[in-house]
């Protein structure tokens, strides 16, 4: 058997990874097989979308993790052998790739930036290492080549007419053990950075938890939302997680990026790197955020906030 | 009272990471550190026996020259360490890693709880861990930021992208942790002086008999450029507004 197959814990995802998964499969000359969990709307609504089959996952009980699907999975991929595994690389869909792998005894490269297929009809795949600094290439020499793809790494698939595929629903997935007691959102307080157009990031320069009220009023004369570094949210407790921007954070990708107080971390940088414009305001000229800047101003911070506030005002 | 274990990497040191003219990376004169989530696994297996008593054991699979980082991580608090170690076992990928681990941990140490970092500093494949599970055939829970044991069973609270999930399984159980579950504390001479006095067990590849192959290939390795042209200005009041004109002429503010 052959085959290219994707799977993702979030509609959006798995649209995003039918995009990827169609493109690999017409390469390939193969077909493509989406893993969706859901009724049979949902499994009609991939096939339109590009899917030529569709293995349907049975809705779980209420207090089942989503994770409580590796094991059917696992099986359904080692009867059916397929070349290529996808899995799109939420937090939740990172650690069932890997339980997954470890199930076919295969390799799995985590977060793939970049898929070519080489004269083989093998995969090579890039990925970064090293907190960003450092670019890797990979291939997997077992079945199936296994990739988490990072979210919005692909646009979301069209619906196409005349599109025709089989649906298959698997047995429903024997309970784990394991029980969900409770499920809570986010705290919507905050703004998303990760749709943020404009993004104002505190950083270490930045002295008192209340000095972060006028890297705040900055953000808002821009039209934008603010972030931070990992110590402004883990060692100083000042802002959530939710606001973090690094390689094990959140990446973000806005137009216009404004560093205060950032020293620019490989780490930290990796995240914005995608950034349309990087701007960066930092007291020690030799801080590493001008090198990955576009625009920088070296100076005391807190002059220069407050003259950049009565600037954008105007 | 638990049996917990607790693994660690010792990895280079990313801030000693610069690209070289060529775009090569180079190694030469990288510092060595233990791998940054790892501490918090380890601080997270400690906190646990200060509650709940027991004991933790540490575990790591190494090339033979990370000696230093046994020492480094037995001065954070666990009463003993597996060195898995050999010249074979350098540059592992996650499937030959967790596959050691398996073996090693699954035969010869008795655990209720691992606890693994959500990744390693240098490569953050975030495998390690869920693999392990799966080939000790126990429940895993990843990306927790919250542990507590009651009766016999895990209460962990684990990060999903929609906000929280609080996931409860009887023991054994692996979780793997986030960064901001604890404070990792910093050792002191006294716990290094410890840290050299307590049991470390050593394992080879000949001990452990059998060789997993390397399935993830390696196909090259090329510094990543992050680097973009930088205008600088000053910080005189002309400087500034000069600064806000350069990015308003970008476009990218709605309102000007």
């Amino acid at each position: 058997m052959s085959g290219v197959w994707i799977y993702a814990d979030k509609y959006e995802q798995g649209l995003e990874l039918l995009t990827a998964g169609r493109g690999l499969a017409d390469m390939l000359g193969m077909k493509l097989t989406a893993l969706v969990s859901g009724d049979i709307n949902r499994a009609q609504d991939f096939i339109t979308r590009g899917a030529d089959e569709v293995l349907l996952l049975p809705p779980l009980a209420e207090n089942q993790p989503v994770q409580d699907y590796v094991p059917i999975m696992a099986d359904e991929a080692r009867d059916a052998d397929p070349d290529v595994f996808l899995i799109a690389a939420s937090l939740k869909g990172k650690e069932m790739a890997a339980r997954i792998a470890a199930r076919l005894d295969t390799a799995l490269c985590s977060e793939s930036s970049l898929m070519n297929i080489d004269d083989n009809g093998k995969l090579r795949m890039e990925r970064l290492m090293y907190g960003g600094a450092a670019i890797q290439t990979v291939s997997i020499s077992s079945r199936p080549q296994m990739a988490t793809i990072p979210p919005r790494s692909y646009e979301a698939a069209q619906i196409q007419s005349d599109r025709q595929g089989s649906i298959k629903t698997l047995t429903l997935p024997e309970p784990s053990g394991m029980q969900v007691m409770e499920r809570k959102g986010k705290d919507q307080a905050s703004g998303d950075i990760i749709t943020a157009r404009i993004i104002v990031c505190a950083g270490r320069g930045i002295e008192n938890q209340e000095d972060l009220a006028m890297v705040r009023e900055l953000a808002e004369i821009l039209g934008g939302e603010v972030a931070c570094t990992r110590p402004i949210s883990e060692e100083k407790h000042w802002m959530t997680e939710e606001s973090c921007i690094g390689l094990s954070a959140k990446e973000v990708k806005p137009a216009l990026y404004l560093g205060i107080g950032v020293s620019g971390q490989i780490q930290h940088v990796v995240g914005i790197r995608e950034a349309g414009i990087i701007c960066a305001v930092n007291s020690d000229e030799n801080a590493p955020i001008f090198e990955s800047a576009d625009y920088g101003i070296t100076g005391d911070l807190y002059q220069i906030i407050p003259a950049l506030i009565e600037e954008f005002k105007k | 009272m638990p049996n917990i274990v607790c693994c660690f990497k010792w990895v280079v040191d990313e801030a000693y990471i610069k690209p070289s003219s060529s775009g090569k990376i180079d190694l030469e004169w990288a510092e060595y550190k233990l791998s940054d989530y790892d501490r918090n696994a380890i601080e997270e297996a400690v906190q646990l026996q200060e509650r709940y008593g027991g004991n933790v054991t540490a575990v790591t699979v190494a090339s033979s020259d990370a000696t230093k980082g046994i020492k480094d991580a037995l001065s954070r608090g666990p009463e003993k360490a597996y060195f898995i170690n050999d010249d074979q076992f350098e540059n592992l990928e996650p499937s030959q890693t967790s596959a050691i681990l398996a073996k090693v941990i699954g035969n010869q140490i008795d655990y209720d709880l691992i606890i693994c970092g959500e990744g390693s500093s240098d490569m953050y494949s975030q495998q390690v861990g869920p693999r392990l599970a799966e080939k000790l055939g126990i429940p895993c829970i990843a990306f927790v930021n919250q542990l507590s044991i009651e009766d016999k069973r895990i209460i962990a609270e684990r990060k999903t992208d929609d906000g929280v999930e609080v996931i409860s399984a009887s023991l054994p159980v692996l979780v793997t942790v986030l960064p901001d579950i604890n404070s990792p504390r910093v050792p002191g001479l006294k716990d290094t002086l410890a840290a050299s006095k307590k049991p470390v067990i050593e394992i080879d590849l000949e001990d452990l008999g059998v060789e997993y192959e390397r399935l993830l290939i390696d196909e090259g390795l090329r510094a990543a450029s992050l680097e973009r042209n930088c205008t600088q200005f000053g910080d005189g009041p002309e400087d500034i507004k000069a600064f806000a004109e350069a990015i308003r002429k970008t476009g990218v503010i709605d309102r000007g």
